[in-house]
């Protein structure tokens, strides 16, 4: 067995802020005429770089929490920044990998992964040529020509990260993306994607309710009170980079985080309606 | 869908009209009703067969195609066209909307004398009955088909950079390509209907025509051998239909 080293993750250079989520509230209309508080006053700075997930019960707002960073959902008060810049809308810097991999069924493999770059306006053979490079990396050649539905849900999602990776978003935005998935597949699509992620550590918001998944994956993990959403605590998990799986499930210190923050998940959700 | 497979679905699907084939002989051969009045089948498909060489059954035939396919054509322009813009406009939807709930269970055919006066007894007043008819199936199922695409599949293609206005040709039509399908599936079975039943009504040519051309003077044969080639057509058209469905639908789930 190898020893790990002691110390944690060394800090990267000065951090600057991709994200600013500034005293956003979030408040639907339900079909009666009552208003529902998903999201209530959160404040959270995501740094350049950093690999931040969104833990909490369901129903708490963490996916809305994320809709509103991917642009697509406007919050009712408050604002999200990227780079400093107000979100208005979505945008090929911010890219979104969802839970149900929305491919576009009626393009191939490639065709999906060429989506993004034909948009920028990146010539066809170009696009083609970095499309292929990236379904190789994502571990998929081979089933270029293949339609979505031939594949599996592994696949599928692979698929999609490929698609969003290929226009070079600043930020990944991913929405239970391995929550469709049988354990085994989602054990191998988080070892890749952190393999990956290892390259050229793009900034990643990950929501999921899984905290083992939060742990391994995170430097950052923002535990989220149930509805209305609010932000609990934020456990910092310094824990050593680049992380395997099967080390880090001996190690003490992982242990503890993953005690620690499912303890703080049971607290929220003693007051709601678990089932 | 394998070779054997499809040879075991044709073969299910010929079982059934063979069947009925063989009551109508049976009906005729018992005498049940008169060989003047109902022709056995024999006699019928050897008079079509005949008849298909001839040049003025091949001009009624092309009358009947014409009106058919132009009638169809502009049901499916207008129709996905319009159910588009329904479904992506709230105005529009606002609009369309009312005029569709009160033009939709209006038997189309009332109209027809109206048409007849306003376009005359040609190709015209029978494309349009045809088109009126056609399109609201086509329309009803393209505006359900667009307003049900996948929120997640326009947000993705909005992230990648797709303008908001052209989400529609880029997401929405490719999405709602199925249900656009069997609203023309509809629509082409209604059209093949309503053209016959038009050239029945008032017309110089057209296989509606021959069939009341030969109604009125008692050719009993002649009067069946149109109403086969209807039903031929249609089978053809489906089948056509059915083959370009499963080219567009490739990449889509089965449903």
């Amino acid at each position: 067995m190898k020893v790990l080293p002691s110390d944690p993750a060394p800090a990267r250079g000065p951090a600057s802020a991709m994200i600013e989520i500034d005293h956003v509230s979030q408040t639907f209309r339900t079909s009666g005429r009552q208003a529902h508080l998903a999201l209530s006053d959160i404040s959270l700075t995501i740094e350049d770089g950093a690999f931040v997930s969104i833990l909490g019960p369901s129903g708490c707002g963490k996916s809305t929490l994320l809709y509103i960073v991917g642009g697509f959902v406007s919050p009712t008060e408050g604002e999200a920044r990227v780079k400093g810049r107000a979100i208005t809308g979505p945008g090929p810097d911010r890219g979104p990998v969802f839970q149900e991999f929305a491919l576009f069924p009626w393009k191939t493999v490639l065709g999906n992964v060429m989506y993004g770059p034909r948009q920028q306006g990146v010539k066809s053979a170009e696009a083609e040529a970095q499309s292929r490079r990236l379904i190789e990396m994502v571990g998929l050649k081979g089933f270029e020509n293949f339609y979505p539905k031939e594949l599996s849900g592994g696949m599928k999602q692979r698929v999609a990260l490929a698609r969003t990776l290929a226009y070079h978003p600043a930020v990944l935005l991913m929405d239970e993306p391995f929550g469709a998935l049988d354990a085994h597949t989602r054990t191998r699509l988080q070892n890749d994607l952190l393999n990956i992620w290892e390259r050229d550590r793009k900034t990643v918001l990950f929501v999921t309710h899984s905290v083992d998944e939060a742990v391994f994956l995170s430097d950052k993990v923002v535990v989220m009170t149930r509805a209305p959403g609010r932000i609990k605590q934020i456990v910092d998990i310094e824990l050593p980079r680049p992380r395997r799986r099967a080390e880090l499930l001996l190690d003490p210190r992982y242990q503890k985080y993953v005690v620690e923050i499912e303890r703080m998940i049971d607290d929220t959700s003693e007051d709601g309606l678990q089932p | 869908m394998n070779a054997r497979a499809l040879t075991s679905d044709i073969l299910l699907g010929v079982i059934p009209i063979a069947l009925a084939i063989a009551v109508w002989q049976g009906i005729s051969s018992f005498g049940y009703a008169p060989v003047t009045l109902l022709p056995p089948p024999g006699m019928v498909f050897s008079r079509l067969v005949q008849q298909l060489f001839t040049s003025s059954f091949q001009h009624e035939i092309a009358s009947t195609l014409f009106r058919l396919f132009a009638g169809f054509s502009i049901a499916v322009i207008l129709g996905v066209g319009i159910g588009l813009a329904a479904a992506a406009s709230p105005a529009v939807n606002a609009v369309v909307r009312p005029i569709v709930r009160v033009l939709a269970p209006l038997p189309k055919v009332a109209l027809y004398p109206a048409l007849l006066l306003l376009l005359g007894f040609g190709h015209e007043s029978k494309i349009t009955l045809v088109a009126a008819d056609a399109l609201f199936p086509i329309l009803l199922s393209t505006y359900y088909g667009a307003s049900m695409v996948e929120q997640k599949l326009i947000w993705s293609a909005m992230a990648a950079g797709t303008p908001r206005r052209q989400i529609l040709f880029k997401v929405v039509l490719p999405a709602a390509v199925p249900s656009i399908l069997t609203g023309c599936r509809i629509g082409l079975v209604i059209s093949c209907i309503v053209v016959f039943l038009a050239e029945m009504i008032s017309s110089t040519d057209g296989l509606g025509h021959m069939l009341v051309k030969a109604a009125r003077t008692f050719q009993a044969v002649d009067m069946f051998v149109p109403l086969i080639t209807i039903s031929l057509l249609g089978l053809i058209l489906n089948g056509l239909l059915q083959g370009l469905r499963s080219y567009l639908l490739r990449g889509f789930p089965e449903v």
